[in-house]
């Protein structure tokens, strides 16, 4: 009987040597730096400029509550020199894998640095880990990408000290373009309703009073009374439209606006905000001025 | 390194599965593992509103206690004529529908679901590893699934005669005098602690393809039970090697591609095994009755 699944064993043992056989990678004097979101990503191209090859985890469209890893991701981490994440729980269970990388390299949570005063608290020292939404905690992140490079690579300092304070006047410049904008909105209008939670930052940022669906968690289930409860909201406040975001399915801010129509009362979906993901390459909004601006955009003109 | 350790573990899951899955589908209990992943959520949401964290170490305890827990009430619905698979989906969504519950109440500002807190990912493995002072123990993963591995393989080699009797004829097993009752409650406890260490190690979807298809795909092959535990490891061992080499090639997510090998397998033998095979039950059918009467 043994004979008879020898081939079997024989495969096997085949199969594993055929596993391990390693994968050779192309060495360049870039440094490599591997990203959990798309929104760090661009933090470090725009910093790291040419001296750096920045590769994300989780690219567009990709919400980081459902990221699921594939196996060029353990290359992703593997080859890279510098790694930077959000931190905050955002990656979840990943956060300890990350962790533990940061024993051999330099591993850099960008949002744990952050005062936690400054912070939204949800719970017991838990916190809100959106923290992209206000440009000015976004700085923070920028400059601790800054640090993190210039520690690695101190050859190239003033370059990144310059690209740095380059990327921080621009995200001034965007601030202030989106205070401008929200002015623009009659102050009993600026409510935003989105699916998912993940504008905490932006409305306590811009003074827009933020009502979602759904908790924080993209898999959390919503209640019926939370629906119900929405569309008195949107009934009695008379607001005008609700968002949809790119990485949440749209079946549930649908049954919103059903649910409104039924009271008679007409609410448009506003158009596609982004929230956890940039957008994709052939989108306007695959870095993260541009996504901020579209955001901004999207909002102004649907409440405006 | 990598593809090493992901390999093995992986094989060490599927092994552990595979041996408890003969079992499960002989008592017809195949989707014990489902339940039991969704059975938990409760015990993460205990155990993140008492320790007030939501790092790996309290969420596996309330895993693993809540898994006990639902394991117990199914075999006891069960001893007390409720329907096997009744008394599987009663309690899983019973208790899955406490975990949201408690949720809503307690924690809906709060990322705080199975897939976040206690699911592990395959991929990272490696990183994972255990310190002991300074010694590098290897992964984390390698300690839990390897450790349930061998704690499962010593239970059923001692008591090897006791679970074949007590699965397949338990009215002769207790006429004999062999403690029925304990040997079921002790399996499912097996079961639920295999699977929340490998929930916590590898993630959901490979635990529970491990549990059912390696062994129903054995049960294929063979009418022997000795058999077809041993073909179930082989066949859970080929299904993680060959879907770590599926996932390389295609970079898809590795968990995935483990479980859709095991799948492949099951079809490819759901064809053409020897004797419970399709096509070859067709062959003999067809050969029995084009013979001149």
């Amino acid at each position: 009987m043994l004979k008879r699944y020898m081939w079997l064993l024989t495969l096997c043992i085949w199969l594993i040597c055929l596993g391990c056989s390693s994968d050779s990678s192309i060495q360049n004097n870039q440094l490599q730096v591997t990203t959990t979101t798309g929104m760090i990503a661009d933090i470090v191209r725009q910093v790291g400029g040419r001296h750096v090859e920045v590769t994300e985890l989780m690219g567009p469209g990709v919400d980081p509550h459902l990221y699921k890893a594939s196996s060029g991701d353990i290359s992703k981490l593997e080859k890279a020199d510098l790694i930077f994440y959000n931190g905050l729980h955002l990656e979840g269970k990943m956060t300890d894998i990350l962790q533990q990388i940061g024993k051999k390299k330099p591993v850099i949570a960008v949002a744990e640095q952050i005062d936690k005063n400054k912070l939204i608290e949800t719970g017991h020292h838990q916190y809100d880990p959106h923290i992209w939404f206000d440009i000015q905690l976004w700085k923070e992140a920028v400059q601790q990408v800054e640090q993190g490079l210039i520690n690695v690579d101190p050859q190239h300092q003033d370059e990144y000290q310059k690209q740095a304070q380059q990327y921080l006047n621009q995200l001034q410049e965007l601030d202030d373009y989106a205070k401008k904008q929200i002015e623009l909105i009659p102050k009993d209008r600026r409510i935003l309703i989105t699916a998912h939670d993940a504008f905490g930052y932006f409305g306590r940022a811009y003074g827009i009073e933020v009502v979602g669906l759904q908790g924080l968690s993209t898999a959390s289930e919503y209640g019926l009374k939370d629906v119900q409860r929405l569309v008195d909201f949107i009934v009695q406040k008379k607001i005008k439209a609700v968002f949809i975001e790119s990485s949440v399915p749209k079946k549930s801010i649908e049954a919103v606006v059903n649910g409104a129509k039924a009271k008679n009362w007409q609410v448009q979906i506003g158009g596609e905000l982004y929230s956890d993901a940039l957008g994709g390459p052939e989108s306007e909004a695959d870095t993260y001025l541009k996504m901020f601006r579209s955001n901004v955009d999207t909002i102004v003109s649907s409440l405006k | 390194m990598s593809s090493f350790w992901i390999m093995l573990i992986g094989s060490l899951v599927a092994s552990s599965c595979g041996i408890l899955g003969c079992f499960l589908i002989l008592r017809r209990m195949a989707m014990l593992g489902d339940a039991i992943s969704h059975a938990i959520l409760p015990g993460i949401v205990f155990a993140f509103l008492i320790s007030g964290s939501r790092e790996s170490f309290p969420m596996l305890v309330g895993a693993t206690l809540v898994g006990l827990l639902s394991t117990i009430i199914i075999q006891w619905m069960k001893q007390n004529g409720v329907q096997a698979d009744a008394a599987l989906s009663v309690t899983f969504t019973a208790l899955f529908a406490l975990g949201v519950i408690l949720i809503s109440l307690y924690t809906r500002q709060i990322d705080l679901d199975l897939d976040c807190v206690l699911y592990g990912e395959i991929a990272y493995v490696q990183w994972d590893t255990w310190q002991l002072g300074d010694l590098n123990m290897g992964p984390r993963a390698l300690w839990m699934v390897g450790g349930v591995f061998l704690l499962n393989l010593l239970i059923i080699l001692l008591f090897f005669k006791q679970f074949k009797l007590t699965t397949f004829d338990p009215a002769l097993a207790a006429a004999v005098g062999i403690p029925v009752a304990f040997f079921h409650y002790l399996l499912m406890g097996m079961v639920s602690l295999t699977t929340v260490a490998s929930f916590e190690s590898v993630g959901a979807i490979l635990v529970v393809a491990m549990l059912i298809a390696p062994a129903a795909t054995a049960y294929l092959w063979t009418d022997r039970f000795h058999l077809m535990l041993s073909l179930s490891i082989l066949f859970g061992i080929l299904s993680a090697i060959g879907g770590y080499l599926l996932a390389v090639p295609l970079d898809a997510s590795i968990a995935g591609c483990m479980a859709m090998m095991a799948g492949i397998l099951f079809l490819f033998s759901f064809l053409f095994a020897p004797r419970h095979g399709l096509v070859s039950k067709w062959w003999y059918q067809r050969k029995w009755y084009s013979k001149p009467q």
